[in-house]
């Protein structure tokens, strides 16, 4: 490979991983310039979406190269996102060779996720948390703290065998809405609603709402329209979740809700 | 008050685990989630709307977050994601598309627009906060590093 393509190529690696792990899209389209620059590339293109990245190098000369990535839509990961910045940071300075970044950026990659013991009470605590700060009981957040752990295993499970994430977000809040039900039905005191918010807080879209509004404000309009159309259709999914078991509920006899 | 501050630095630092927040900036994550929180309540006690609250919280938090990432050396994203956590119109969301499912059109259309004002304000706040020129916190960093490197020697002396 010429000194042009692996540079190309170690740049826009960076970027994907940035994108997969959840930065924004500046903080992305700044990273694979400033790499590029570092290592000498002269004239560069660099075009960055939410689910993915075009870039071209040297398109005058002989060694010319261009890369087209698709990058999925993935969940956060801060802490690869600290990692890459930290290395485009020590790049930009000079004391990053590019086969050395290159076998950070591996190592970085293979990177492994929080264990599933850690997680999952991990949810339950922020749910309780969120269902307290949304105004409910503390005895409501007792609720929410199981329902949340609840939440958190079946999206670990579903995400083992690959279910679709639409799919997912409907059936896991409908989940949490049928225990929730069950405790109203088994006549136990709580506030349904708050309860229920609570324990799906996890699935809600609000980050991804502000971070579209974010890309639109910089006048990345594209990329922001992707994002909020995520958002928007994530929200639906868990309304649709919660609002066919509750529906199910008053057919069956339930009585209305107090909501 | 106090108490809900505390229950929002844990549910921040809960869900931040989920988000892999680096372990070393977990103390300061939770804070800048409080820092937040802390900031919403007293906009709402002294009369703001749940947006201009909105709006005044992520300001703060923005500029705490550009701190600590001058300080910490970090992304300010680090910081920012987990601070505005707790602000994020997640319920906003599920109310407006519960209503429109339940056949409520009006109070869906109202809870929505709401949650849109919310957004917006804090998309607004963070810009405000990240249009402050990026040496005035390069600087904060630099002396951070000078006094630590005092206290080593100190340490060494």
């Amino acid at each position: 490979m010429s000194k042009s393509k692996l540079i190309l190529d170690l740049a826009v690696s960076m970027g994907e991983e940035l994108l997969k792990n959840g930065a924004e899209i500046y903080r992305v389209q700044e990273t694979v310039e400033h790499v590029m620059a570092a290592y000498g590339a002269e004239d560069y293109n660099v075009f960055v979406l939410t689910n993915g990245i075009f870039a071209t190098i040297h398109e005058n000369r002989e060694d010319a190269g261009s890369i087209v990535r698709n990058v999925p839509i993935g969940t956060v990961n801060l802490k690869k996102i600290a990692v890459i910045n930290q290395m485009s940071r020590e790049i930009c300075q000079g004391s990053c060779s590019i086969s050395e970044a290159k076998k950070r950026l591996e190592q970085c990659r293979k990177t492994s996720v929080m264990s599933k013991r850690v997680l999952i009470p991990a949810c339950g605590v922020g749910s309780a948390g969120f269902c307290y700060l949304l105004g409910g009981h503390p005895f409501d957040s007792l609720f929410s703290f199981f329902l949340g752990m609840l939440l958190q295993w079946f999206l670990l499970f579903a995400e083992e065998r690959h279910v679709s994430k639409f799919l997912t977000d409907i059936l896991g809040s409908a989940m949490v809405t049928i225990l929730g039900l069950v405790l109203y039905v088994l006549d136990i005191n709580i506030q349904f609603d708050r309860v229920i918010i609570g324990g799906i807080i996890l699935l809600m879209p609000g980050v991804a709402l502000v971070t579209a509004i974010r890309d639109l404000f910089n006048g990345d309009y594209l990329s922001g329209g992707i994002r909020l159309m995520d958002a928007l259709l994530t929200g639906m999914c868990i309304a649709i979740g919660v609002g066919a078991a509750i529906k199910a509920f008053q057919l069956l006899g339930g009585g209305a809700l107090p909501l | 008050m106090i108490s809900e501050i505390i229950v929002a630095m844990v549910s921040v630092l809960a869900f931040g685990v989920s988000f892999h927040i680096p372990k070393s900036e977990y103390l300061y994550c939770a804070l800048n989630g409080g820092l937040g929180w802390a900031v919403y309540r007293i906009c709402q006690n002294c009369g703001f709307g749940p947006t201009a609250s909105a709006l005044w919280a992520a300001l703060v938090l923005t500029l705490a977050a550009r701190v600590l990432s001058a300080v910490r050396k970090m992304p300010s994203t680090v910081f920012l994601i987990a601070g505005i956590f707790s602000l994020v119109p997640g319920s906003g969301i599920y109310y407006t598309s519960y209503y429109i499912i339940m056949n409520e059109v009006s109070r869906g259309s109202a809870k929505g627009v709401e949650t849109f004002k919310i957004a917006g304000a804090i998309v607004l706040g963070i810009i405000f906060g990240l249009a402050l020129p990026q040496n005035w916190f390069n600087h904060l960093g630099r002396m951070t590093e000078r006094i630590g490197r005092r206290r080593s020697k100190e340490e060494q002396g």
